[in-house]
């Protein structure tokens, strides 16, 4: 029992294999319990040093606010564990120097990888290859071409954004007749963008008195905001909700919709900008909620790639083992919530 | 006729340019095995008949027979299809590329049609070589790095390397050392001795006396003799042919007393050279008097001009205009000091091809018709016009298109740009290069005219009557160096010549 | 002695010798032709938005949104064409809008409001110009190559100094600018500006030493050298006026958008080129028209427009800009081939 009390309350916990035939009689609801009762504290990980692990973490670069967010969460995270330390790689979108910069780690034998690839799929050798070295990776968010190349995956939920944008706005207009629903999509030439929407259009469906009317594409960009915003204010004189699927995009559509004087609906964000939350939180304009892609992610990433290292399991889950992939909750964030989140919005 | 064609007949071969018809009804005749040279002074149409035979140029008149058969040179590559290969003076390889891609470019010997068989080529290409005399070339050698007789038995590999019949060479030994010259006939030997053909091209009638069978003198875009034998016609005679007018300039007379005779010159040039284009050079150009420099392709003569004007440096002296130095390679100090030039290449290096005669004209003298930026543009169109009926340019019309101009009004339009600019020296670069024979006599009194009005010109052409005819003084260029300066009445063509050739022959 | 002894000095200055159809007329009726097409291609991409969208297309906010969407575009379109003209190119337009909307619009630099805004995005610009103008003029580089570099160096600059976040702008000055309430008699300011830029960029390449000088350049670079044009200081103005129109557009556009961002000013350098082209400035230089660049930018923004408001999706929208691009060039080489 005194190994269960240790491990009562913590994310991560020892996996240790003689604690099998107890971890066996643990039930899920015992589980539950424990946790409910740690409360407040449940996020906070283990911070009791154990065994030292170097991680290598190798993204993009951070050219948008959601990436840039993605960095700092990352080294946040690492610099609260006195026994990780993080070999962090200039970011870079060039899937060549991509797939240097994670041979130099390999080759430097950290313990660990997380790799947000510039391209999924053009990076799955390098992981492939860092798994045979016998280093696992925490392939975070753009996931790999196979399994194979990855221990554990963990990212947001594209298509579920779409869902809880489109649940969010069907609800808000529920009873309304007729209502007229427009949506301000991001690059076009990403798959993500297209399961976005798709996410859209089926939660949508299940509300029969909504129809979309419009749908334009930005480039993740305040300036392509603007101008679509724009284009689609004049469009469409009379409208009661918008989906916009990028916070930074949003400023810009937030502009447009301000030179242009309309407040006649209610609107929708994504991905989880400060700026956002604070628009949120005031509660002056036509901003009401956002669906999140949490950017976090980066440190529940460095989290699972510690326990990997420290071979630990995750703490709230039966398993001796961390899960092989984690698909993160879009969550609505609106005024009710919006204080619970603020700390997490990117700039 | 004789039993057996010709092998190559070209008859009545016309070709128009713009202004210009460089080819005037030519006819010229070419036998299996033999060396068959033209012969003929700058733009007097070799250059315009080889690409004519190359493929390059599709005549406006006139019938080619092969072997007896009429045919047609759509391109270059129907010509070669026949078994004619050209090696321009200036050769056409690709530095980058080995030598034995250069030789197979555009034929690589290839497996299933397309996998290129390096070894092949290489193997081809070295057999090639030796037959050249040149085994030391290495077939896998980039083409840049080797030097300019070694890249032209490169290009003489690769019109091998097609089934050749006749191979025509422009000024092939140009760029050639006296033993490499005598490879090179040897190699014209073994060519005609296995039935080839060979169009030969030179400035040098000592060669031609050497491997020649049968020369055939252009001038002025007209065969003025077809077929002469090579070793036997007096040499006397071959220059009175190249020389000899068909059509007669009239030259404007010279000022009474001669010009420039005491009084400052506006132009002096001291100790002016460029390291391996021209030794040093003095002269002097007083105003109202014409100094002629002549000389051969080579001879140095554009580039002398082009460093007086400042648009290239010079290795060492000074051009002074009344008394005072220009700061060296600087063309905005010479236009400020007052000089023109009027370039060999006027559609690339004087003319504004897009755009009206006023614009042309006006380009170097904006700031006179501008205030603060602005230009006053009914000031600059009577200016242009003023300039332009000065020189009587044709049409009387300064709004039209430069490019639509013949090629005497084009040059006019430059001398206009001078005369506006209000220069005291005009620099002249061959001035009737493409202007028609009709016009050049007027091109002639224009710039006289300008002379007597006080400029000071220097004059550059190869065409000795021109130099002799126009200009007061002469100064004769062979190779960079000046070898002979007199009053040009004291000069005649056959003079000048024997001074201008005199070094090539004794190669 | 001379053919032509007596030249006809009576006859009438603007009068054509008589019974020949001169080339000239030809010349300038082509350009006139090519004006008309675009203004024939303008209105009829209005009769379909007129057609497909009455009510929302044929609309005076609808005209303001048009010309406000062109106006940034357009300002770098009007440097552009006189780099054009003068035979060289300028890739780095984007990147340096980027760069000078992120500068203008930092904390330190916010803090000198609306002045200290507009003076740092017009600074940077020049800045950025005058360095591709050393390199291209007197460093001997390939305009290409040069303003490629610069290209890659103003937008790492750019990301630098924003770390890939977005600058809000929070100065009123500026952002009531891009507001409805400073129209001026229903025009927009940016499109003011933008009609100026126009206006001063027609000036002076049609009517300046200036002007005259680039076409030169353009036509015949060693021409221009060799009739006393100092060619390498004209080419260093060109690449400065080029950046003095991007740090322009850059200002508008940080007033448009509010904020400044790095990803600014994306693909910039390609649709100017594009409208500079379809406008019928010469991608090899030596011809160069602000009218028919701005009738260029003016087309395209329409046809955005258009797409939106009948709700057609980014895909067909850059399909049709292409094709718009291919006709275009392929008609100016038919007229060129008539020369």
């Amino acid at each position: 029992m005194s190994h269960r009390t240790s491990r009562r309350g913590l994310l991560f916990g020892t996996a240790a294999v003689s604690a099998g035939a107890l971890l066996a009689g643990c039930t899920s609801n015992d589980t539950k319990d424990e946790s409910s009762a740690a409360g407040g504290t449940r996020p906070a990980a283990d911070d009791k040093p154990g065994k030292h692990v170097t991680i290598g973490f190798a993204g993009p670069q951070a050219d948008h606010g959601w990436l840039n967010a993605i960095n700092d969460n990352a080294e946040q995270r690492a610099k609260k564990y006195a026994d990780v330390s993080l070999e962090i790689t200039e970011g870079s979108n060039d899937t060549a120097q991509q797939i240097g910069q994670i041979e130099t780690l390999i080759n430097k034998k950290v313990d660990v990888l997380v790799v947000l690839p510039a391209d999924g799929k053009a990076l799955t050798q390098v992981g492939l290859k860092a798994m045979r070295a016998g280093i696992p990776v925490v392939n975070l968010d753009r996931i790999f071409n196979t399994p194979q190349a990855y221990r554990c995956w963990i990212g947001g939920d594209n298509y579920g954004m779409g869902l809880s944008a489109g649940h969010y706005i069907g609800e808000k207009l529920k009873g309304k007749s007729g209502a007229r629903v427009i949506e301000l999509a991001g690059l076009d030439n990403l798959e993500l963008t297209k399961q976005r929407t798709q996410g859209f259009d089926d939660a949508l469906k299940n509300y029969p008195n909504i129809r979309k009317v419009a749908r334009q594409a930005a480039e993740f960009t305040v300036e392509s905001g603007q101008a679509k915003m724009a284009q689609l204010l004049q469009a469409q004189p009379r409208f009661d909700a918008l989906w916009n699927h990028d916070d930074d995009q949003g400023v810009g559509a937030l502009r447009a919709i301000e030179q242009a004087g309309r407040d006649d609906f209610l609107m929708v964000g994504g991905a989880g900008a400060l700026s956002a939350f604070q628009a949120i939180k005031q509660d002056n304009g036509v901003l009401k909620a956002t669906v999140l892609y949490p950017p976090t992610m980066a440190a529940s990433a460095i989290d699972l790639a510690r326990a990997l290292g420290q071979g630990k399991g995750v703490g709230g889950l039966a398993e001796f083992e961390i899960p092989s992939s984690i698909t993160l909750y879009s969550a609505v964030v609106d005024k009710d919530n919006v204080d619970q989140y603020m700390p997490t919005g990117f700039r | 006729m004789a039993p057996e064609p010709p092998l190559l007949s070209m008859s009545g071969i016309t070709k128009s340019f713009p202004g210009v018809r460089a080819l005037d009804g030519v006819d010229l005749d070419v036998q299996a095995g033999e060396v068959h040279c033209l012969l003929g002074q700058n733009g007097a149409g070799k250059s315009t008949l080889i690409k004519v035979l190359a493929g390059a140029h599709q005549p406006d008149d006139g019938v080619i027979r092969w072997r007896g058969e009429p045919v047609t040179l759509r391109s270059p590559i129907a010509a070669m299809r026949l078994g004619i290969a050209t090696i321009y003076q200036e050769l056409d390889l690709v530095e980058h590329l080995s030598v034995a891609e250069n030789v197979h470019l555009g034929h690589e010997p290839t497996t299933a049609g397309f996998v290129v068989r390096g070894r092949a080529a290489k193997e081809a290409t070295g057999r090639l070589l030796r037959r050249l005399g040149h085994p030391e070339v290495d077939p896998g050698r980039l083409v840049g790095e080797l030097s300019a007789a070694q890249q032209q038995i490169v290009s003489m590999a690769r019109a091998l390397s097609h089934d050749v019949r006749l191979i025509v060479m422009d000024e092939p030994s140009a760029a050639l050392d006296p033993d490499e010259v005598d490879n090179l006939f040897r190699i014209v030997g073994g060519l005609t001795a296995d039935g080839v053909a060979v169009v030969y091209i030179s400035h040098r009638l000592e060669e031609i006396r050497r491997i020649g069978d049968r020369v055939t003198v252009l001038k002025d875009g007209r065969a003025v003799a077809g077929g002469l034998p090579a070793k036997s016609t007096p040499t006397r005679e071959v220059v009175a042919l190249m020389t000899g007018r068909t059509v007669e300039y009239v030259f404007p007379e010279r000022p009474a007393p001669p010009p420039g005779d005491g009084g400052t010159p506006v132009l002096q040039v001291r100790g002016l050279a460029r390291d391996g284009e021209f030794e040093p050079l003095d002269l002097e150009v007083r105003a109202g008097e014409i100094v002629g420099l002549a000389g051969l392709v080579g001879s140095g003569r554009s580039e002398i001009l082009e460093t007086v004007y400042g648009a290239r440096r010079p290795t060492a002296g000074q051009v002074l205009v009344d008394g005072r130095p220009l700061r060296p390679g600087s063309v905005r100090a010479a236009v400020r000091a007052g000089l023109g030039l009027a370039p060999e290449e006027r559609k690339a290096q004087a003319l504004l091809m897009l755009e009206s005669v006023t614009r042309n004209v006006s380009v170097s003298s904006l700031s006179r018709f501008a205030r603060a930026g602005w230009i006053d543009r009914g000031a600059e169109r009577a200016a242009a016009r003023a300039a332009t009926r000065e020189l009587s340019l044709r049409p009387d019309n300064p709004a039209v298109p430069v490019r639509t101009l013949s090629g005497g009004n084009q040059q006019k339009a430059v001398l206009a740009r001078w005369l506006l600019r209000g220069c005291r020296v005009l620099l002249l670069d061959e001035p009737t290069r493409g202007v028609d024979v009709g016009a050049r006599a007027e091109l002639y009194a224009v710039v006289r005219r300008l002379a007597d009005e006080g400029l000071a010109v220097l004059l550059v052409s190869s065409e000795v009557p021109e130099v002799l005819g126009l200009a007061d003084r002469v100064l004769v260029l062979r190779e960079g160096r000046v070898v002979h300066t007199a009053p040009a009445p004291a000069l005649d063509e056959h003079r000048v010549l024997d001074l201008v050739m005199e070094g090539s022959q004794a190669s | 002695m001379t053919q032509h002894a007596s030249p006809p000095r009576d006859s009438a200055d603007t009068v054509a010798p008589a019974g020949r159809t001169p080339a000239w007329r030809g010349l300038r009726a082509r350009a006139d032709v090519r004006t008309l097409s675009l203004l024939g291609v303008l209105a009829a991409l209005v009769v379909i938005g007129g057609v497909t969208k009455p009510d929302e297309f044929l609309d005076t906010r609808n005209l303001q949104l048009v010309l406000t969407q062109a106006s940034v575009i357009g300002v770098v379109t009007v440097g552009m064409t006189f780099v054009i003209t003068s035979g060289g190119i300028d890739l780095s337009v984007g990147a340096i809008v980027a760069l000078a909307s992120v500068w203008a619009t930092t904390v330190a630099t916010q803090e000198y409001g609306f002045g200290g805004i507009l003076f740092t995005a017009v600074l940077v610009g020049l800045g950025c110009g005058l360095v591709n103008g050393l390199l291209v003029a007197y460093g001997g580089m390939v305009p290409f190559i040069a303003t490629l570099a610069m290209l890659a160096s103003a937008r790492g600059l750019a990301l630098q100094i924003t770390d890939g976040r977005t600058q809000i702008v929070t100065v009123d000055g500026v952002l009531s600018l891009g507001e409805r309430d400073s129209y001026l008699l229903g025009i927009p300011p940016l499109v003011l500006v933008f009609a100026l830029v126009t206006v001063l960029g027609w000036l002076v390449l049609n009517r300046t030493t200036f002007g005259r000088r680039t076409v030169a350049v353009g036509g015949n670079a060693e021409a221009a050298r060799l009739a006393g044009i100092d060619v390498r200081r004209q080419r260093l103005y060109l690449y400065l006026l080029s950046g003095l129109c991007c740090g322009i557009a850059a200002f508008l556009l940080v007033v448009l958008s509010g904020s400044g961002q790095n990803t600014n000013g994306n693909l910039y350098e390609l649709d100017a080129i594009a409208a500079a082209i379809i406008g019928g400035t010469l991608l090899s230089g030596g011809r160069g028209t602000i009218t028919g660049s701005v009738l260029g930018v003016l087309i395209f923004t329409t046809i955005t427009d258009i797409f939106a408001l009948n709700n057609l999706q980014s895909d067909v929208q850059q399909i049709a800009k292409g094709a718009i691009i291919v006709a275009a060039v392929l008609v100016q080489r038919r007229t060129a081939s008539t020369t």
